[in-house]
């Protein structure tokens, strides 16, 4: 009989998976505004995972700033480009063929590697919750934060020079 | 902590800072000012990076930044490289709006290749080569006004998200299997690891992640659009300081960290070498655009300098380190002479190019002996450069035939390649139709920088020795039985 816990990854897990299928290949609709809204539900089931994993802090983050800022940054950008529903395209056989092979090898990869695996003997290291998580991340890994704020001043600039109307 | 290890890198970073406060007040018509005052900038940190204040050897941020003599060699690189870029620039700053911006731009991409080079931890490792790629993202789409620019820019934009995702989640199935991102714990762990075979594809897409950044086959398929459509002067720094922090993390994770591993991936790894330097070969010749011409080019260099990684042999080390340094002056000094051919033009087609022997004897000697010494031509850098690195797989030829057939294809590929450099070059003095005859007159920064390049070039090439010795010592520390010990070490110093 598996517990509770595990009855709850399993059904996170595959509402994650079936929610982020039909996110990229949704067979009722091809408007990328649906698309958008089941990546949303898709990032609300990570969100589940996270708190399975004791990582709340992460799981509130994800649901404050990916399901809503970003989200609505995506629907934003949809709807200004006014994006009409995508045409279906043609495959042909090659392509699918291709494609195929593809995820087949890498998933077969990962399915044998995850089988393989051995499961950590000594659980879950770090609660997370904020203090924890600050305190890694002002102590061990504050040089890589540090380098992070580079890299969004650099995005901020560039994204200043690419929009701006004119530039002297 | 030990953050005084860090002085060259927060000094560049914050020459970009002042760069990008100081552009507030210059008028437009003097910004390049801006790139004199950062080349010169540039120039006191190397000098303090290549004297007597240079941070010892050591590491910092509990251990995730590591200062030894291969971080200190391709420092050395990075820098050497930022400055000619600069200098070059400047006879492009009409064409780029926002010049200032530019400038700052490349200091910063600049800040994310040195830490790349003392990346000791995979987290710092993603961080830094993140900030190069988003750096390179607008840098290459920086001519907004251009079609090409911008969709080469979104290309890049498109494949380099791509990477990155792969090689994340291949470093978090490297900590989810090792428990730590350090290369030090990994190293000391090889052996156990080796066995995981989640480590093992981790480990394989993280080399998915730098094969984009080296563009090795089969992630070569951005290289030449975004060869093509970036500035002149953006290209020259993409296809050396980008290309050299992934093979500087390719020689660390290879050499360092997971030699076992590497050298039983060592067919897998000659296996992408040759078909790299092949299909940059190959799909050479038939080009008619220098700047994409080079970007094949660069493909092909990438294949050799994956067979002195598959080597896993010192010399192997030793060779790409050498290779690298030589290909970047070589590199740099063509797009020099691009870069000036261009500024005024549209076309970077071969037509652009005719008659320079005429319109400016100094540049069209240059851009020779650029290309000869990319074909590898006897007195010049590239000779001594790939016969090194064709001597590396030699040495492993007793104990490995497959060794023998790769160094024969990459002659295959040394041949073709001979004929799509000299093509630029009977362009420029024998051209076909009696093309254009404005004469080009490179400015004086760009005639420094091309100067220094040439001299370089020959002086490598004549004189090997000096470079071979600070390569050799710049290598010395990687390898097994490295882990913290090696800091004992006396510091090397890189010229």
């Amino acid at each position: 009989m598996p517990a509770f816990t595990d009855l709850l990854f399993y059904a996170f897990a595959g509402l994650a998976l079936l929610f982020g299928f039909l996110c990229v290949a949704n067979p009722f609709s091809r408007s990328p505004v649906t698309s958008a809204m089941f990546l949303v539900l898709t990032i609300i089931a990570l969100a589940g995972l996270f708190i399975l994993l004791h990582a709340f802090f992460l799981a509130a983050v994800q649901i404050l700033v990916y399901a809503g800022a970003v989200m609505v940054l995506f629907l934003f950008v949809i709807m200004l480009l006014d994006l009409k529903e995508e045409d279906r395209r043609k495959m042909r056989g090659f392509t699918i063929g291709a494609g195929a092979l593809a995820v087949v090898a890498i998933a077969g990869i990962l399915i044998r590697a995850v089988i393989a695996a051995q499961p950590l003997a000594q659980g879950i290291l770090v609660e997370g919750e904020t203090k924890p998580l600050g305190k890694l991340l002002f102590t061990q890994y504050l040089l890589p934060f540090e380098v992070m704020s580079l890299l969004l001043l650099v995005a901020m600039v560039g994204v200043i020079l690419l929009s701006k109307k004119e530039i002297k | 902590m030990n953050s005084s290890l860090l002085v060259i890198e927060f000094l560049v970073a914050l020459l970009g800072l002042g760069v990008l406060l100081a552009d507030l007040w210059i008028a437009p018509s003097a910004r390049r000012t801006l790139a004199y005052v950062a080349t010169t900038g540039l120039l006191l940190v190397f000098t303090i990076h290549a004297g007597a204040l240079a941070p010892a050897d050591g590491t910092a941020f509990g251990g995730m930044f590591l200062v030894d003599g291969l971080a200190n060699f391709f420092k050395s690189i990075f820098l050497v490289a930022a400055m000619v870029v600069l200098m070059v620039s400047t006879r492009f700053a009409d064409r780029l709006n926002g010049y200032g911006e530019f400038v700052a731009l490349i200091l910063f991409a600049t800040v994310g290749m040195l830490l790349t080079a003392s990346a000791n931890d995979f987290i710092l490792m993603f961080v830094s080569l993140e900030l190069i790629t988003v750096t390179f993202y607008i840098l290459v789409s920086f001519q907004r006004n251009r079609l090409s620019s911008v969709e080469a820019g979104v290309k890049y934009l498109i494949f380099g998200a791509l990477a990155a995702a792969f090689m994340v989640f291949g470093i978090t199935l490297i900590f989810g299997s090792a428990n730590s991102t350090n290369f030090f714990e990994i190293a000391a762990k090889q052996g156990e690891l080796a066995k995981s075979p989640v480590f093992l594809i981790g480990l394989l897409l993280t080399f998915v992640g730098l094969g984009f950044k080296i563009s090795a086959f089969p992630f070569q398929m951005w290289t030449p659009d975004v060869y093509q459509g970036a500035p002149a002067p953006v290209t020259a720094f993409l296809a050396t300081g980008s290309k050299a922090a992934g093979f500087v993390l390719i020689l660390r994770l290879a050499y360092g960290v997971v030699p076992e591993l590497s050298a039983k991936w060592s067919h897998l790894l000659l296996g992408f070498a040759v078909i790299t330097a092949l299909y940059g070969s190959f799909c050479g010749l038939a080009q008619r655009s220098v700047k994409r011409l080079m970007g094949y080019s660069s493909i092909s260099n990438a294949g050799f300098l994956l067979l002195g990684i598959a080597a896993a042999n010192d010399t192997g080390s030793s060779a790409v380190a050498f290779f690298l340094a030589a290909y970047v002056f070589t590199t740099l000094l063509v797009f020099a002479g691009v870069t000036v051919v261009t500024a005024d033009g549209e076309t970077d087609d071969f037509s652009a190019f005719g008659g320079l022997g005429q319109r400016s004897p100094f540049l069209a000697a240059g851009l020779t002996i650029g290309l000869v010494s990319l074909a590898g031509v006897p007195p010049l850098a590239g000779f001594f450069a790939k016969f090194w690195l064709f001597k590396a797989a030699a040495l492993r030829v007793a104990d490995d035939r497959w060794f023998l057939v790769a160094i024969l294809a990459a002659c295959v590929a040394v041949v073709i390649s001979f004929y799509y450099y000299f093509g630029i070059i009977r362009a420029m003095y024998w051209p076909r139709h009696t093309a254009e005859s404005t004469p080009v007159e490179p400015s004086i920064p760009v005639r420094l920088a091309m100067v220094t390049c040439i001299a370089a070039v020959i002086l490598m090439g004549v004189f090997p020795g000096g470079l071979v010795s600070v390569a050799r010592q710049a290598v010395a520390g990687l390898g097994p039985a490295t882990a913290p010990a090696a800091h004992a070490a006396p510091p090397v110093a890189a010229h």
